[in-house]
């Protein structure tokens, strides 16, 4: 009996295209349609400012980002400006928060604990910084959050640097936070790097012990998926 | 978690104290510490009329933003502006000087609608 459902994507999904995505499986949450779904994805290059973002964080003009084949979003999130890019897996819980099943430890820290467990299990010493949030290591942050509850119900969530080029975060100032590197589960491993496809599943293992849900996996193809399945889910 | 008695909730976790027709509504103890340290606090504008489940406010922390919904039908009469500079006072006072906004209320039967003390317990985790 699971709690919930997985869906991975493989292939990089348009932001926008994920954030309709998204919206669609809160407003399906909210009215009790679907159970707690996780989206695990890639984006193609984006740059995202949260609710309270500067501008100013952004260090290139919006022409200079588009000759850079990079997309840049104004969203509903917390957190401040972030890079999305191949490589890189985003993690995007649809959780109903507001009942009994709700974890005194709050959301935030269960989010930067399935950063640190995943890290863990690839043998990489992964810690929170008082003040910031996230997952860091030795090398700089890996993993970066902003989320956003309506009706007690979460979207948004959380980044994780596996194998994506760093590039897009040098046109920004990651966070907001001034002079802090940013590195990927690549740099930190090298060779010994586990493939994408590894880092995905580990996530969603760490994700299920951290938060307490048991998700039937469910895999998209290429770009979206035909959802009618996840909106109108198999009776058991 | 303390949960005055005295005050009536909504299933979204927001608290409502009633008083001669004007109700002052603020979020729970729960809600706050679900959010952790508040940083900002979008408030309505004076003037402005909701139903009830309506969106009313918004309240972020460092990495999170959560909204805030009118827990019955009224006109904004009152918001709380020490918010505006000192979001955090709802963290440390929830249930008193962290209020968001008051309402003149359009029906008071649906105060009478929303849960009361113990009724609001039973949904918030146990711990």
């Amino acid at each position: 009996m699971s709690d919930g459902y997985s869906l991975v994507f493989e292939a990089p999904v348009d932001y926008a295209k994920g954030l309709a995505f998204q919206r669609r499986l809160l407003a399906a949450r909210q009215a009790d349609l679907i159970p707690d779904t996780v989206l695990l994805m890639q984006h193609t290059p984006t740059v995202t400012l949260g609710n309270r973002g500067r501008d100013h964080y952004l260090l290139k003009s919006e022409s200079e980002y588009a000759a850079m084949g990079i997309e840049l979003f104004q969203v509903e999130r917390g957190g401040d400006v972030t890079f999305h890019g191949p490589g890189q897996w985003v993690l995007y819980p649809i959780l109903y928060l507001g009942g009994r099943e709700a974890d005194a430890h709050g959301y935030l820290f269960n989010l930067e604990e399935v950063a640190i467990r995943a890290l863990h299990q690839f043998g990489v010493e992964g810690f929170r910084r008082e003040g910031k949030s996230g997952a860091w290591t030795a090398m700089g942050k890996l993993a970066a959050i902003g989320f956003r509850l309506k009706r007690w119900v979460t979207f948004h969530g959380m980044s994780f640097n596996v194998e994506n080029s760093l590039r897009g975060f040098e046109t920004i100032v990651p966070c907001g936070l001034e002079g802090e590197p940013v590195t990927t589960l690549q740099k930190l491993l090298g060779n010994e790097c586990p493939s994408m496809g590894q880092v995905g599943e580990t996530m969603l293992d760490v994700f299920e012990d951290v938060m307490g849900r048991q998700l039937e996996r469910f895999r998209a193809g290429d770009g979206l998926p035909d959802c009618s399945r996840v909106q109108a889910p198999p009776v058991d | 978690m303390s949960v005055p008695q005295d005050f009536f909730y909504s299933k979204s976790h927001e608290w409502v104290s009633l008083s001669e027709g004007v109700v002052t509504v603020g979020i729970t103890d729960f809600a706050q510490s679900q959010l952790s340290d508040l940083t900002f606090v979008e408030l309505p504008a004076v003037g402005a009329s909701f139903a009830a489940g309506d969106e009313a406010a918004v309240v972020e922390s460092v990495k999170a933003a959560a909204d805030v919904y009118a827990p019955v039908a009224g006109e904004v009469i009152e918001v709380n502006e020490v918010l505006e500079d000192a979001p955090e006072t709802i963290n440390a006072d929830a249930f008193g000087a962290g209020w968001l906004f008051k309402l003149k209320v359009v029906d008071e039967a649906e105060v009478d609608g929303l849960m009361d003390a113990d009724s609001y317990e039973e949904i918030c985790p146990q711990q």
